[in-house]
């Protein structure tokens, strides 16, 4: 019975993802003189998990606040389902949204809060307490419906919060750093899930982070802010391999960065000298500036044996540290100290600090990009 | 345990007559008010009700009494919107002149009651209305607000903002929001500032005596002008009433008011720190 009841709901939202999407047209929002948001275009399609990174003070959260109308935006257009909300309060907006620090209510059970936005939406009280209920199991708090917030854990109490953003078949859903609350595992475990209700849904989301790895967990495309600007977007893998400037490449995590200059650009590939590292080709998507680097992620730097003609440079090994599951070896090459990565158990018959050896990339997994810092 | 300590048991022991100063001269009209005697005399002759009983037969002193509630009422339901609603609409905002719009809320708490007195006779007369309770009660509901701001305010600093958001995003209204979101939160608050305003108005004096007339004579100003021509017990009694409500409002504040962790700060403290 409760089965059907969920696969029913399942159903009907599947049917009813050909819509959530949300659009942002030229938004701007400034307070005062400062400019938090700067002509932002944004859209999330049907159905797509679309993250915005970035540090605090992106512009990322007060991106997501203008989506959800808590915040009036000074200028451009918002559209929901290709319709304009920009007059629209946020109870007309119909998106649920997860708060950082889940905002249930207190005084409610669980149940209530889940029951809340059907209340205001006066469904019976029979079929409200169903829905919420099948709801709740979604989440895997089938029995939780009638604690209190304060009596369940961090990760139960965000649950609550999901299913309560659901419960009404909203357009799409907006998270604002849901996780930011909860330990590692749990927080891996919540990133999974949500991943997994999503695509079970097909309904649209607009998640807000800080975290890059979150973000690379769950995203179908990662929107990189600074400073109230999109600085890159595109697929997770694409953003951490090929990211356009040096502050992306630095903000997704360990990269190389080695100053080079552009002999040739032709077919998205580049040949660039990289001082004593020696000539290389790496990857171009056409970026524009006055320096321009190669970023190389640590774990795509691969030792070997014997030189090449490209995409080869000899380097002095300094250092070899196990973290665990991987080793970090620092290294300098020609002037430039670089950062080598791989898997402990790749890592066997390694030679001593001091010792000479060569370190070669794949042109696909080097990046030319522009040097903003 | 509490007494191992010397210092301790010294405290303790100076506490008490502090304790009998501030607490006797007020226990004192009860047996007064219970005095068998046509006069207010102490220590009492013998105990009787009498004096309580020809209180309320005596059809001046039971109007006052009536139009003692009446500008009560009117103060709690006036204070309690207003303070209220000026709490909730400040909170979490800031805007310059802020600190202005508070100093205008409190003021009443601080301006010497006299003064009110004499504005808000004079700013009655000329609008003609002297002569009812409705002009005490307002009187009375301006210098209630302050208290009903100030406990409203306490509670709401325990609200989480996102709650506001979070029930607009589930469909709420303005009035649904505060149904769901403010009012569990600063109903005790409303409950102590309703008890602090209620307390406020039965204990004002100038004011009423101010803008007082045959047809609207609060208790305190009854007691005062009769006290001058004839001591009559009926003065204790109404002493001994106005001492009973108070005691009661107080000891339900403790009990379910102050249980609450969240207004725990909110009593008198307000008034000393208005930020």
């Amino acid at each position: 019975m409760t089965t059907s009841v969920i696969s029913a709901a399942a159903s009907t939202r599947t049917t009813a993802s050909a819509q959530g999407s949300i659009e942002l047209r030229q938004v701007r929002k400034t307070y005062g003189d400062v400019v938090a948001v700067d002509e932002l275009d944004l859209v999330v399609e049907p159905g797509e998990f679309v993250t915005l990174l970035g540090p605090s003070g992106s512009g990322k959260t007060t991106t997501m606040m203008m989506v959800a109308g808590f915040e009036e935006h000074t200028s451009g257009s918002v559209l929901i389902d290709g319709k304009p909300v920009d007059s629209l309060p946020p109870r007309d907006r119909n998106l649920g949204v997860v708060f950082q620090n889940y905002a249930l209510f207190p005084h409610m059970s669980a149940r209530e809060n889940v029951e809340f936005a059907l209340r205001m939406r006066k469904v019976p009280k029979a079929e409200r307490r169903q829905r919420a209920d099948s709801a709740l199991e979604r989440v895997g708090l089938g029995t939780m419906g009638d604690r209190k917030p304060r009596q369940l854990s961090g990760g139960q109490q965000q649950r609550v919060a999901l299913a309560r953003a659901l419960v009404f078949n909203p357009a799409a859903l907006l998270l604002d750093e849901p996780m930011a609350a909860l330990d590692k595992r749990l927080r891996e475990h919540m990133q999974e899930e949500i991943k997994t209700l999503q695509k079970s849904l097909g309904i649209s989301v607009l998640f807000v982070t800080h975290d890059q790895d979150e973000a690379m967990a769950m995203s179908d495309r990662i929107v990189v802010m600074k400073d109230g600007r999109i600085v890159q977007s595109g697929p997770p893998e694409e953003v951490y391999n090929h990211p356009l400037t040096d502050w992306v490449a630095s903000f997704l995590g360990d990269t190389n960065l080695i100053p080079c200059t552009v002999l040739e650009r032709k077919d998205g590939e580049a040949l660039v000298d990289l001082g004593g590292l020696g000539l290389g080709r790496v990857r171009d998507r056409g970026v524009a500036g006055e320096n321009y680097a190669v970023s190389i992620r640590p774990e795509h730097l691969k030792f070997s044996s014997e030189a090449s003609a490209d995409n080869c440079g000899k380097a002095a090994l300094v250092s070899s540290t196990n973290l665990g599951a991987t080793v970090r070896h620092r290294l300098t090459a020609g002037g430039h100290e670089l950062q080598v990565r791989e898997l402990s158990s790749d890592a066997t018959n390694r030679p001593a600090p001091g010792a000479e050896l060569f370190v070669t990339w794949e042109p696909d997994k080097a990046q030319l990009l522009v040097l903003e810092q | 345990m509490q007494t191992t300590n010397p210092r301790q048991r010294l405290l303790t022991l100076l506490s008490i007559p502090v304790f009998l100063f501030l607490v006797v001269p007020t226990a004192i009209v009860v047996p007064v008010a219970l005095n068998d005697s046509r006069y207010i005399t102490f220590p009492p002759e013998g105990i009787s009700f009498a004096a309580v009983a020809g209180f309320f037969a005596d059809k001046a002193w039971t109007s006052a009494l009536t139009a003692s509630l009446q500008s009560a009422a009117i103060a709690v339901v006036i204070g309690v919107i207003l303070g209220a609603t000026a709490a909730i609409g400040l909170h979490g905002r800031k805007f310059p002149g802020q600190q202005a719009v508070v100093g205008l809320i409190l003021a009443p708490m601080i301006v010497p009651t006299v003064v009110l007195a004499l504005a808000f006779y004079q700013f009655f007369i000329s609008l003609g209305v002297l002569g009812s309770i409705l002009p005490i009660g307002l009187a009375h509901a301006v210098i209630a607000t302050p208290y009903v701001y100030l406990t409203t305010r306490a509670s709401l600093a325990g609200l989480n903002p996102a709650l506001v958001n979070s029930a607009q995003s589930l469909g709420a209204g303005w009035l649904s929001v505060f149904r769901h979101v403010y009012l569990p939160v600063i109903l005790p608050g409303l409950v102590s500032g309703a008890l602090f305003a209620f307390s406020v108005s039965i204990d004002e004096t100038v004011m009423s005596l101010f803008m007082q007339s045959p047809s609207a004579t609060t208790l305190p100003v009854k007691m005062f002008t009769d006290i001058q021509f004839n001591l009559t017990p009926k003065i204790a009694v109404s002493s001994a009433l106005l001492v009973t409500v108070a005691t009661l409002g107080l000891l339900f504040q403790v009990m379910f008011v102050l249980k609450r962790r969240s207004t725990a700060r909110m009593l008198p403290l307000a008034v000393s720190a208005p930020n």
